[in-house]
């Protein structure tokens, strides 16, 4: 392993090199505290590679500019926060209706509103998932380290230009600027590719005729198709419809596209889940205390074990439900109000107990230990 | 670039017709507006494969559907933005913005002002209806003084934009006016705003006969398409914008032509500058 | 192995604490252990809060960030009050005995240091936070002394660097005085 492979950098910083090395040549932003460093960080990087960085007049300019520049065919992003995501939720369901590959960074702080600008948060878990209108395909990432922020980061692009659907890395404050060591390896080959350009004959292409995979190639402007992209809902032909039979099924597919890709999507670490009397389950930094909190228990003859969700939505439902249906309690450590439990009821009802905390401060694995140890007696 | 007369220009080559009939009104100002911009694109021979459409939300963004270039309607007020990324990705293609008063002044005037400001190799095209056609009537931020809409039901008090001086003062690069009463001129603007490297913002006078019209009694279109002549000063045409306009708002007549222009360097090519200078350094 | 341990660096924001926590983290890394670091600060860029935290490990830890200390630095009053969840007995605290006028309680063992005053002394008080770095590494032994004075040398630019090593080799100095008495 080289030695300058191995740095000491902060999360955002992670993100910003995964980005590169995933091949995003476009960035564009508008500052905000926690998230400004990867910004940063683009303006420094892009350049020296080829890539793009604008720092646009808001939040709303800069999540048009990165949907109009993979229109182009470029791999793009941006990253924010808080009230800069609230803005960027219209044109992200822009990109999930109109199957723009795009990769949106939200680096999570205290809310409602301007809220605690440094102070972390984990309370956007339900406004990754639904903070655009209308039913619509999105994929949501959480990790909990440094290291794997820059993984992560590679990974969503590679979701995201293989079912062209907008894909949010989401993670907290405290592991934005956590600095920890991480080996910048190249992205995996297989995690490389742009998505799956349109080929063969121009007369009569059909720009939202999916393929066997329910994913349609994607006409690279340039190459011929002159086709047309609309956030109206549209026919295969990418004109507007507004037939209720026609409707159904062009959303049905668009819904239906992540079903379909589960396997691919699906992401998650188990530890100890087998024999648990007690499940935890959490992202980000609460996922860190959790860990050590798990291994505590376990040391003290407790049978815990750890579920994280690495892919947060669509939620690993399938395993979480397999892996905790022994457990005869499932806590759920999260800085908000309790958004993640509220999930995980409909999977494990009447067994979750959630641990929040809304203050600007972590959860400490000691209290998450105290809480496993209520639940059991 | 081959001059190609009124009579020869064979519009339907640019456009879809499998989508006709068209979902505009009959008579509106937007369809001469169109008419106008695919003659140009006719003359300087620009290949529809690589001509983008980026349009906003309103009737004048529904346009953008019926020709048959690589077309993006995006969302309200936002075509700039898209468009800005989308040329700063793809240099290699001809960007066209069609963007309505509402589009432009209201929801979408901060990514105007700074459009204007960049300067990326984009040309505007600001389809002013002085109303918000496509919801039915409302005011917008270039409607007359005194008129009626279904949001100043006793008459505007609200002051106009001039969306030129606007533009110019934030540092547009190619600034014009026309009025879809003489498509032939129309289309010489636009032609020369194409051909301007930088960001060209053209203003088009363009009339809403079915609401704007019906509501001030501005009579049926060809009625309202003469009267733009009692409003345009054509005899400025050519000239650029002077301290002659003293009022702050529109003026009413209002000069046409070429108002602003300067040869300000382009901003993707102070981009790409930038990173070869970047590049090689590393 | 390494050891684990626990290290929180506070004081007023401006004082460049961040620094000095960033130099002491790459020392540690250079080492071959693992470093998490993480900080807090208030909005302001100047005064107000602010702290460094390191976790000190042969592995990544499960958890990054501190709950029980081993060193604490105290270097502004402003942030005598702010680690009470993870102070304890068996710690040593660190204080500036000019800017802490009233320290954190507890039964662990504090050192009040001139460290401020030191750096005036060497013609810059916004050297203190070096000569904090100095004090809290003679004190503790807990990194080489080479290797820290090395990392500074990397770290800081070519201009400073002369004061920072006499501000380091101050810091030291204090320590090693302290341990007579
Ligand atoms: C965020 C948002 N707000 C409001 C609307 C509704 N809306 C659609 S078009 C329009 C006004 C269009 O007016 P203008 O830009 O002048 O275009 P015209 O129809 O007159 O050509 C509005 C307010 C919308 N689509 N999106
Ligand atoms: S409503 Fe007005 S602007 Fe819209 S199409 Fe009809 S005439 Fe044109
Ligand atoms: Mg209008």
């Amino acid at each position: 392993m080289s030695k300058q492979r191995l740095q000491n950098i902060p999360g955002n910083h992670a993100c910003a090199l995964g980005a590169v090395a995933a091949g995003c040549r476009f960035y564009a932003g508008y500052p905000i505290t926690p998230s400004s460093e990867v910004a940063e960080r683009m303006s420094a990087e892009l350049p020296k590679v080829g890539g793009m960085f604008v720092q646009m007049e808001d939040e709303i300019a800069s999540m048009g500019a990165v949907i109009g520049a993979s229109m182009g065919g470029v791999k793009a992003m941006t990253a924010t926060s808080g009230p800069g995501f609230s803005l960027k939720q219209e044109n992200l369901g822009y990109a999930a209706q109109a199957e723009i590959p795009c990769v949106i960074i939200n680096v999570m702080r205290g809310g409602p509103s301007t809220g605690m600008p440094t102070r972390p948060a984990q309370g956007d878990i339900m406004q990754a998932r639904w903070g655009t209108h209308g039913d619509h395909p999105i994929i949501v990432v959480a990790p909990d380290s440094v290291a794997e922020i820059y993984s992560e980061t590679i990974r969503a692009f590679a979701l995201s230009e293989r079912l062209r659907v907008p894909v949010v890395v989401l993670y907290d404050e405290v592991v934005g600027h956590l600095i920890e060591t991480v080996d910048l390896q190249p992205a995996p080959e297989e995690q490389l590719a742009s998505r799956k350009w349109a080929e063969g004959p121009r007369e009569g292409f059909l720009p939202y005729r999916a393929d066997a995979d329910m994913v349609p190639p994607f006409p690279r402007p340039g190459d011929g198709f002159r086709t047309h992209t609309t956030g109206l809902t549209h026919d295969e032909n990418g004109f507007p419809t507004q037939a209720h039979e026609r409707v159904e099924a062009v959303i049905g597919r668009l819904l239906g596209k992540l079903d379909r890709h589960k396997e691919l999507i699906e992401s998650y670490e188990a530890v100890g889940c087998e024999d648990a009397e007690v499940i935890v389950t959490a992202i980000g930094i609460s996922a860190r205390a959790a860990k050590k909190a798990v291994a505590t228990a376990r040391k003290n003859g407790i049978k815990a074990g750890l579920f994280r969700p690495i892919t947060l939505w669509p939620f690993p439902e399938e395993a979480f439900r397999k892996l905790s249906a022994g457990a005869s309690a499932v806590v759920v450590p999260e800085m908000n109000a309790g958004q993640l439990a509220l999930e995980l009821e409909r999977f494990a009802p009447g067994k979750v107990s959630a641990l929040t905390r809304y203050d600007g401060e972590h959860i400490d694995p000691s209290q998450i230990l105290k809480r496993i140890e209520e639940v059991l007696s | 670039m081959n001059e190609i007369s009124a009579d020869s220009f064979d519009i339907n080559e640019y456009l879809r017709l499998e989508l006709f009939p068209h979902f505009l009104c009959p008579g509106c100002g937007h369809g001469m507006a169109m008419r106008a911009m695919l003659w140009a694109v006719a003359e300087l021979g620009i290949d529809k494969d690589n001509l983008a459409i980026v349009s906003g939300i309103g009737c004048s963004g529904r346009m953008g559907a019926y020709v048959d270039a690589n077309t993006f309607h995006v969302t309200h007020g936002r075509p700039l933005a898209f468009a800005t990324g989308l040329k700063l990705a793809r240099p290699d293609l001809t960007v066209i913005v069609i963007t309505g008063d509402g589009d432009s002044l209201a929801i979408g005037g901060n990514h105007l002002i700074h459009a204007c400001r960049r300067n990326l190799d984009i040309t505007c095209l600001m389809l002013n209806n002085e109303i918000y056609g496509m919801t039915g009537g409302q005011v917008s931020p270039t409607t007359t003084l005194t008129r009626f809409t279904t949001t100043t039901p006793y008459g505007n008090y609200e002051p106009a934009f001039d969306a030129c001086r606007l533009a110019e003062a934030a540092g547009a690069s190619f600034v014009g006016r026309e009025a879809t009463l003489q498509v032939p001129t129309l289309k010489n603007l636009i032609r020369e705003g194409i051909e301007h490297k930088g960001f060209s913002f053209l203003e088009v006078i363009s009339d809403c006969t079915e609401i704007y019209g019906r509501k001030n009694a501005l009579g049926n279109s060809p009625e309202m398409v003469l009267s733009q002549k009692s409003k345009m000063r054509p005899e400025s045409y050519g000239g650029l914008m002077s301290n002659k306009v003293d009022q702050p708002f529109r003026p009413n007549p209002f000069q046409t032509g070429v108002l602003a222009r300067n040869e300000r360097q382009e901003y993707g090519e102070l981009c790409r500058r930038h990173i070869a200078a970047k590049q090689q350094a590393e | 192995m390494t050891k684990h341990l626990e290290i929180r660096l506070s004081g007023s924001g401006g004082q460049g604490l961040l620094l000095s926590a960033r130099i002491l983290a790459q020392a540690f890394a250079s080492e071959g252990a693992s470093v998490s670091q993480s900080q807090s600060y208030e909005p302001t860029s100047r005064g107000g809060l602010s702290r460094a935290d390191l976790v000190i490990d042969g592995v990544r830890p499960d958890f990054p960030l501190a709950e029980k200390l081993d060193y604490l630095l105290v270097l502004h009053q402003c942030a005598a009050g702010a680690s009470d969840e993870i102070i304890n007995d068996d710690m040593t605290a660190l204080i500036d005995s000019e800017l802490v006028t009233e320290p954190p309680a507890g039964k662990f063992k504090v050192k009040a240091l001139p460290l401020t005053r030191t750096a005036r002394e060497i013609g810059n008080v916004r050297i203190a936070n070096i000569v904090a770095l100095g004090a809290l590494a003679g004190l503790s032994r807990m990194i080489d002394r080479e290797r820290l004075e090395d990392t500074v040398r990397k770290g800081v630019p070519p201009k400073f660097l002369d004061l920072n090593l006499e501000a380091l080799e101050a810091g030291y100095r204090l320590a090693e005085e302290s341990r007579d008495n």
